[in-house]
């Protein structure tokens, strides 16, 4: 056994097969239930079963019969027909649309020739349908969910089970049979006529138009119309109206006083045999274009450097000047028109970015009135990575935020406005959905690009019932902003896309700085005033130029225009004329032009002519002697005073200092408010906290096999146990997690402990909430036993009073 | 990534590194679609609008041609969303076809039946249009065929015009070419505006605008309507023609405030065609006075407002439009661009004077320092007063006299815009004033006189700006201006741009008060230029003793 225990307990590959069809009682013929079903069924069927439709695993079924249960529940049904693509779920359809115990060539001829086998597999795994091809029963639940399938009417055998004997008769008789007088009967013989192609297009032969016209509209649904008096007598002498015709023959069945429906045998013949018009039994291959691979990662790694620049320069903006947090959530027009006017980009790529910076952590409300939005302090450490760094945050957290940038502007049920950074932007699917749309992409090869409108199609294919509204338009939305974020271009996703897409960062990162052109340390000056950087400059570089010029261009290359204005900001932060033309000329591959040399110099001789200092403090005094007196002191050097004005004297340190001095001094110096103080303060940029931002929660991680293999072994026990029970005369208690005394439970611990076992363990928790558990114990002390629990992928504590039981995970049957 | 000479910006400018092995190639390239916008020394700048676009789609261009030179000649990747951009514009246009039916007389069709449901629709296009003849196509009222294209283009789907013109009446006229004959680039501006049907051909002043005009005469072969700025501009194309042309005296007709005569090559002023008497045109009877065969609009760039409606008016017949820039100070280059037509040619200034078609010029913006009572004026006058005050200082005057000295001996013009300070000048200069109030009959007699030597210098207000033709002018002085007009600089400059016999450089002088809004607007003047590759140099009025003359050219 201990064998046994380890070759599951290896990390290789499971075993996909165990020998246990001799173990439980194999059925005669087609299994007469799900569970049945279930339990003809190996390990590795069962496995996939809860592999692919998780929420039967949690909390694990006790056996196979609480797992057909859950199984054909409602809600887990409808979950499980969601994931289905549109062939499958046309096999549904005709599954629906024939009685239970048809066989797979029905559906095959139902479906217009095409192949159910793999749809039918499918289903059968995932327990929607079972029995084999000859005696196949779809679930009672697929059945109502499901309801009239493919818009074809009840089988006429339900919709004529509101006549009453003698109508049936009359019915019977109208259509030249002889009735016989049982209802039952009757219905089969007037099926047999309607349902039959060759009779139907006796019957149809002498109807008129407007009988054709009115079957027509019906045929594909919907199949039932509305009428007065549905359920009047008619015959076939009396007929009047095309309604009439057909309701007298039987094509029509009144439902009740107002309704009529076409019966489905009648639809099925007059769609040719077939349920659906179209069989789409192949996943819509990708309309693509050829592309070149290089262009597109070039392209890409051109919009990232934009993306990453556009962000930086939108947390600058807003560290100085902060947009308020409206109180409903978000920011308000008028902030985010003045924004993207000041970025020069669309309403739609600003909500990206924001949004984007957002959900990176670099933005924040803070601020201690008003709520503003700020960058954070994550931000400054974002600011000094490279480009191909800062765009991997960006990327990456754009990846897997729940927030849908596109759904901004629209609006909500209530009709309001709703606005990027509002709370009702997120979508809890979003990150799937996105990722579902970049896999259609990176399932392209390298040099094809496609289209929204293809991918769209392909995602409605693979799950048609979840191509809801968010899901069709977020497809746009998510190629669109894959290409302003640069992960991709023209319908193609680029090489570092791919890498950030399949989870490696860093790879990504490599691959993008290698598109990205090294930075320039020169750039070219122009008599026009311009000056044009052919490229991205160098951090320090740009930074120059961004207080000596304004920017006017951007793009691949920088253009810069210097003006009267921007000369002057780099002499008022400290620049003299001569630094100014040292820097130009020392970065400039041609000489500096004589107009700007002007400039510089003509702005710098009107620079200072009005003077403004700044001074930490200052000396008034009327007499004049005395500060010159102070003056001459030499115990005030520390000070660094200077004469402004016969009666006034600036000092450089500050006002507790010059205070203190000059009362050691022996003056008695009273200080002044601050009214008049001529401190220039350049006020901080302003940051908020970063928020504690919850990791994205990890996308569902498949589990390990071994773990799904453990849970079916747990139900397979449980089964074992419930079977068993059933066939023991004269126990009930052993329904269930396994139930034996503490001595058992502590010596079965131990003991897994030193082989390294799983136990299967019953388990009432601190609420009184039983379970049962799969553990791996790995020390017992004191009570407790700390154990590896295989479905919660933990380490746990457990009590050991509160275990009911424990069995080895193979021989709890026994 | 190919090493090329264009980078491709976000705000669809192109830079173009013109010391490039491959700039030379790429400006040939970019130039049917791209728009010129700047050409300083190192870094051209081509900006892509949608009349640019437009223009390369009515030449033949496709939008997959654009997209493949921009990403041949790129240095860096090029943003797809620009290259989506370009694609989708240049698809809109053509979709609607202003054509001849032969039953419905002009129409509106298309290709794609939403795009015209969508004008349709638009207000401004309802009245404008006549009964639907079939789903794609809509009957235009003749007389609205200028409307529908202005307001096509305002709705972002400009028509193409295959409507055709009328003929107009015959009238034979050839060119003259005696000792002379076309320049390539005039060859290959009438070839362009010929095969497009109506546009504009953009060159320099000097570089023989009158030339492509006459040249477009010979190839229409029809009566012609000439609409010029002034009656002097009016004189010096009759002038023109009668040296160039076949045509004879008594077939080209003056139409001025003075003379009223219809020819079949009439000559018309705006002025007098926008006269109105009791707010109403009197002289539009013009337009209608003979079947014109084609019109010429001098100085496009300045077409008044009414021009343009009566424009809108005359779209059967051939439009030839004729400018030194597109520039237009009101903005209304989209009108320019559905009424007269689309830009059929142009060329960069440069290119033109290393052909040597005009003379170089050496532009030198002459600082002056006002002086100390001066400046406490100009500080404390009322600010709508302080551009006149500045302008025309005492000081600057003063500079004015030191550069007519340095230059004696050549040929000097000294524009200005006030007339107290012009008369001023020409006191004290002792030379001849021209200004609004002096008689046409002066003007020539006085310009004659300039050009053949007898006097070398004269004091002209703004009538001189345009379509003087002046060959020997050498020097400009410019003391004063209409604030910041980028064309009236262009023009003024163009004054001295004739090719001079000895083949010296020009000069031009923008003297300019230091410190003051004056300084302001010269910067903002001397934009188009600086664009255009002319470098200002700049010199303080201290230093005019150091500055050559304008000399013959060595070479």
């Amino acid at each position: 056994m201990e064998r046994h225990v380890r070759s599951w307990r290896t990390a290789g590959p499971a075993p996909r097969t165990v020998g246990r069809m001799s173990d439980g009682p194999v059925p005669e013929g087609a299994p007469r239930s799900l569970t049945e079903d279930l339990r003809t069924r190996d390990d590795a069927v069962l496995l996939a079963l809860i592999r692919d439709r998780p929420d039967l695993r949690t909390p694990v079924p006790a056996d196979l019969a609480a797992l057909a249960a859950r199984a054909t529940s409602r809600p887990s049904t409808q979950r499980a027909l969601d994931h289905l693509d549109q062939l499958t779920l046309q096999v549904v359809d005709v599954l629906v649309a024939l009685p239970d115990h048809s066989s797979a060539r029905d559906v095959r001829a139902l479906l217009g020739g095409a192949d159910p086998a793999t749809a039918l597999d499918r289903l059968r795994t995932l327990a929607l349908v079972y029995g084999p091809d000859e005696d196949l029963t779809v679930t009672r639940s697929v059945r109502d969910i499901v309801g009239e399938p493919a818009g074809l009417g009840p089988p006429a055998e339900q919709a004529l089970r509101g006549y009453g004997p003698a109508r049936l008769s009359r019915l019977v008789a109208d259509l030249g049979l002889s009735p016989s007088g049982d209802p039952i009967e009757d219905v089969r013989r007037v099926v047999q006529v309607v349902g039959d192609a060759a009779s139907l297009r006796g019957l149809l032969a002498d109807a008129d138009a407007a009988v054709h016209q009115l079957l027509a509209t019906l045929t594909w649904g919907p199949p039932t119309g509305r009428v007065d008096r549905a359920d009047r007598e008619v015959t076939v002498a009396g007929a009047a109206t095309p309604v009439e015709w057909l309701l007298a023959r039987g094509l029509l069945v009144a439902r009740d006083a107002s309704t009529v429906a076409l019966p489905r045998e009648v639809a099925l013949v007059l769609r040719g045999g077939r349920v659906h018009r179209d069989v789409q039994a192949e996943l819509p291959a990708h309309v693509s274009t050829p592309v070149d691979p290089s262009r597109t990662d070039h392209a890409a790694a051109g919009a990232a450097a934009t993306a990453v620049r556009l962000v930086d320069d939108l947390l600058e903006l807003w560290a100085s000047d902060p947009p308020k947090a409206l109180r409903a959530g978000g920011i308000g027009v008028r902030d985010r028109a003045r924004t993207a006017a000041a970025l020069e980009v669309s309403d739609d790529d600003l909500t990206l970015l924001v949004e984007t910076a957002q959900a990176a952590g670099l933005l924040a409300t803070g601020g201690d009135l008003d709520e503003v939005w700020l960058p954070t302090t994550t931000y400054d450490a974002w600011r000094d990575q490279d480009v191909a760094h800062r765009w991997q945050v960006l990327a990456g957290a754009w990846l897997s935020t729940v927030r849908v940038p596109g759904l901004a502007g629209g609006r909500d049920d209530r009709g309001r406005v709703l606005a990027p950074l509002g709370p009702d932007l997120a979508r809890s699917l979003a990150p799937q959905v996105r990722g579902e749309v970049l896999r259609e992409l990176a399932d392209l090869p390298r040099d094809r690009a496609t289209t929204a409108a293809s991918v769209a199609d392909r995602l409605r294919w693979r799950a048609p019932r979840l191509a809801g509204r968010l899901r069709q338009g977020m497809v746009g939305w998510v190629m669109r902003e894959a290409e302003v974020l640069g992960l991709g271009a023209g319908g193609a996703l680029a090489g570092h896309g791919r890498q950030l897409l399949a989870g490696s960062r860093d790879e990504a990162v490599t691959a993008l700085h290698a598109l990205l052109p090294e930075p320039l340390d020169h750039i070219l000056l122009q008599a026009d005033l311009t000056a044009v950087a052919p490229g991205p400059l160098t951090s320090e570089l740009a930074h120059r130029l961004g207080v000596l010029a304004d920017v006017e261009s951007r793009g691949g290359a920088t253009v810069y225009r210097f003006s009267d204005a921007s000369v002057r900001r780099a002499l008022d932060v400290g620049w003299s004329a001569a630094e100014v033309l040292a820097v130009l000329g020392e970065h400039s591959r041609t000489p500096v032009p004589q107009p700007l040399a002007y400039l510089v110099t003509d702005v710098s001789r009107r620079h200072g002519r009005v003077r403004a200092g700044v001074a930490s403090a200052y000396l008034r005094c009327d007499d004049e002697a005395t500060l010159t007196e102070i003056l001459a002191d030499k115990r005030v050097a520390g000070l660094r005073l200077r004469r402004l004005a016969p009666t006034v004297l600036a000092a450089q340190a500050p006002i507790d200092t010059v205070l203190q001095r000059l009362r050691e001094m022996g003056h008695a110096p009273a200080a002044e408010g601050p009214d008049g103080d001529v401190v220039v303060r350049r006020p901080d940029a302003r940051r908020a906290s970063a928020p504690r931002r919850p990791s994205p929660a990890p996308a569902a991680a498949p589990l390990p096999d071994v773990v799904l293999h453990a849970a079916v072994r747990a139900i397979r026990a449980g089964d074992r146990a419930r079977t068993a029970v059933k066939r023991s005369p004269d126990g009930a208690s052993t329904v269930g997690p396994p139930s034996s005394p503490t001595v058992d439970v502590l010596a079965l611990l131990s003991e897994a402990v030193v082989t390294g076992e799983t136990l299967w363990i019953g388990y009432v928790d601190a609420h009184g909430q039983a379970s049962q558990r799969l553990i791996e114990p790995v020390v017992v002390q004191g009570g407790f036993v700390e154990a590896f629990d295989h479905l919660r992928q933990a380490v746990r504590t457990f009590s050991v009073h509160r275990i009911t039981g424990a069995a080895a995970v193979d021989e709890t049957a026994s | 990534m190919t090493d090329g000479p264009l980078i491709v910006q976000s705000d669809k400018t192109l830079l173009l590194e013109v010391d490039h092995d491959l700039a030379e190639q790429c400006r040939h390239a970019i130039a049917p679609f791209a728009e010129l916008e700047r050409s300083p020394e190192h870094v051209h700048t081509y900006r892509l609008t949608p009349l640019g676009l437009w223009n390369a789609r009515a030449a033949g261009h496709d939008a997959e041609q654009v997209v493949d030179v921009l990403l041949r000649f790129s240095r860096y990747a090029v943003p797809h969303s620009l290259l989506v951009d370009v694609a989708e514009t240049m698809d809109r246009y053509g979709r609607l076809r202003l054509e001849k039916h032969p039953v419905h007389g002009l129409v509106l069709a298309t290709s794609d039946r939403a795009v015209l449901e969508e004008v349709v629709r638009s207000k401004r296009m309802a009245p404008l249009l006549g009964e639907r003849v079939d789903p794609d196509t809509v009957v235009v009222h003749a007389s609205e065929r200028g409307h529908v294209k202005q307001v096509l283009l305002k709705l972002g789907w400009p028509a193409e015009d295959l409507a055709g013109y009328v003929d107009g009446e015959a009238h034979p006229i050839a060119l003259r070419k005696e000792g002379w004959d076309l320049r390539a680039y005039q060859r290959e501006a009438v070839d362009g505006f010929w095969h497009g049907g109506s546009g504009v051909v953009v060159l320099p002043c000097g570089a023989g605008k009158t030339i492509v005009g006459a040249a477009a005469m010979a190839e229409a072969q029809a009566t012609t309507l000439i609409l010029v700025t002034n009656t002097v501009a009016a004189r010096q194309w009759r002038h023109e023609l009668l040296a160039r042309t076949s045509l004879t005296e008594d077939e080209i007709g003056e139409y001025s405030g003075a003379r009223k005569e219809i020819r079949p090559v009439t000559i018309a002023t705006y002025q007098v065609m926008t006269t109105r008497r009791k707010g109403v045109y009197r002289h539009l009877e013009l337009l209608d006075a003979r079947d014109w065969g084609l019109i010429l609009y001098d100085e496009v760039h300045l077409l008044p407002a009414p021009i343009f409606r009566m424009t809108a008016d005359l779209q059967a017949r051939r439009r030839l439009g004729l400018t030194a820039t597109l520039v237009r100070e009101d903005g209304r280059e989209g009108d320019v661009f559905s009424l007269i037509g689309p830009k059929r040619y142009d060329a960069p200034w440069k290119d033109i004077e290393a052909q040597g078609y005009i003379a170089p010029a050496d532009c030198v913006e002459v600082r002056v320092t006002l002086s100390d009572s001066e400046r406490l004026a100009y500080a404390t006058a009322e600010p709508e007063e302080r551009y006149r005050f500045c302008s025309t200082t005492a000081s600057k005057t003063r500079v004015v006299e030191r550069l007519v000295e340095h230059h004696r001996g050549e040929q000097v013009l000294v524009i200005g815009q006030y007339i107290d300070q012009l008369d001023d000048l020409g006191e004290r200069l002792d030379a001849p004033v021209i200004k609004g109030e002096t008689t046409v009959k002066t003007r020539e007699r006085l310009f004659e006189a300039f050009r053949t030597g007898e006097i070398s210098l004269l004091v002209v207000s703004k009538v001189a700006n345009f379509s003087i033709d002046l060959p020997e002018a050498t020097v400009a002085i410019q003391v004063s201006g209409t604030f910041g007009s980028r064309q009236e600089e262009a023009q003024r400059l163009g004054r001295v741009l004739r090719p001079k016999s000895d083949g010296r450089t020009a000069r031009f002088y923008a003297v300019t008060a230091r410190d003051t809004v004056d300084q302001d607007f010269a910067a903002h003047r001397q934009r188009f230029l600086a664009e255009q590759g002319y470098a200002y140099r700049i010199v303080d009025s201290d230093d005019i003793g150091d500055l050559g003359r304008s000399t013959p050219d060595s070479g």
